[in-house]
């Protein structure tokens, strides 16, 4: 049984609907968050990013010729389409999320909300 | 904004994360050296590929050593210093010999890098091609 796992895990890099998780890191600065995948081999106009509800979808294909493997004599990776999915709190300003693509690494911006950026409260004098 | 808490969704969810085991790989294997490369045999030339995402032309540094491609680099660090949420890509300095299975002629490689990934065309050495051998 746990064979049978192992196995069926490791066809996972080789069917047709399968995709693989590319590595991301999130972090956060007082304005935005800011997220960077690493998705080697994917262009621009083959990238999808959708916000649906609060599920941030970032799905990008790859070439044919990318994941040709004719005449491969070794091999350590495989490419495959690209799929991650995020979920978003409501504190994102949904407008004005940003999307970049630089050498195979997606940087996607998410400002915060007006309502959550820090902000100074001023202490009124007593009258 | 109010929602009604319904069983079938957590079934559902639980559903859609066994399928997702199955279908989604990992894109990073970790008994495997950085940077990951494939090597492909065409009839006069070695094709190879090395996924190198966010390692600019500059922190890069290839040589021919004898028999063995070596790919030399940094991959420099693109998270500012700030709270992280999640951290799961790795960067630093980073030395990978590849050993040839052929003969290479030096003086024809090309490389180039687009999109994150490297490939370097080798042609073989004119002693490394097939001879037709002629029977008298």
């Amino acid at each position: 049984m746990a064979n049978e796992v192992k196995k069926m895990k490791r066809d996972a890099y080789n069917c047709e609907e399968c995709v693989i998780v590319p590595p991301a890191d999130i972090y956060e600065t007082a304005e935005e968050f800011v997220i960077r995948a690493d998705m080697p081999g994917t262009r621009r106009e083959n990238l999808d990013i959708t916000l649906e509800k609060n599920q941030l979808d970032i799905y990008g294909r790859l070439d044919e010729e990318l994941m040709n493997e004719e005449n491969l004599k070794y091999g350590e990776y495989r490419v495959h389409n690209y799929h991650r999915t995020f979920v978003v709190g409501d504190g994102i300003d949904r407008e004005k999320i940003n999307a970049t693509l630089e050498n195979g690494v997606l940087t996607l911006t998410l400002p915060k909300s007006e309502k959550l950026k820090p902000r100074k409260i001023e202490i009124k004098a007593e009258a | 904004m109010y929602t009604t808490y319904d069983v079938f969704d957590d079934v559902v969810n639980l559903r859609n994360l066994v399928d997702r085991f199955f279908t989604e790989a990992p894109a990073v294997r970790r008994n495997v050296e950085y940077p990951y490369v494939n090597l492909r045999e065409n009839n006069d030339e070695v094709v190879i590929t090395a996924l190198l995402p966010g390692v600019g032309v500059d922190s890069l540094n290839i040589q021919l050593i004898d028999n063995s491609l070596v790919l030399e680099g940094e991959k420099k660090s693109d998270v500012q210093d700030k709270p992280y949420i999640r951290k799961e890509r790795v960067f630093g300095r980073f030395q990978k010999a590849v050993r040839l299975p052929y003969r290479v002629d030096g003086d024809k490689i090309e490389a180039g890098l687009k999109d994150g990934i490297l490939t370097i065309r080798l042609a073989k050495a004119e002693e490394a091609r097939p001879k037709k051998i002629e029977i008298r």
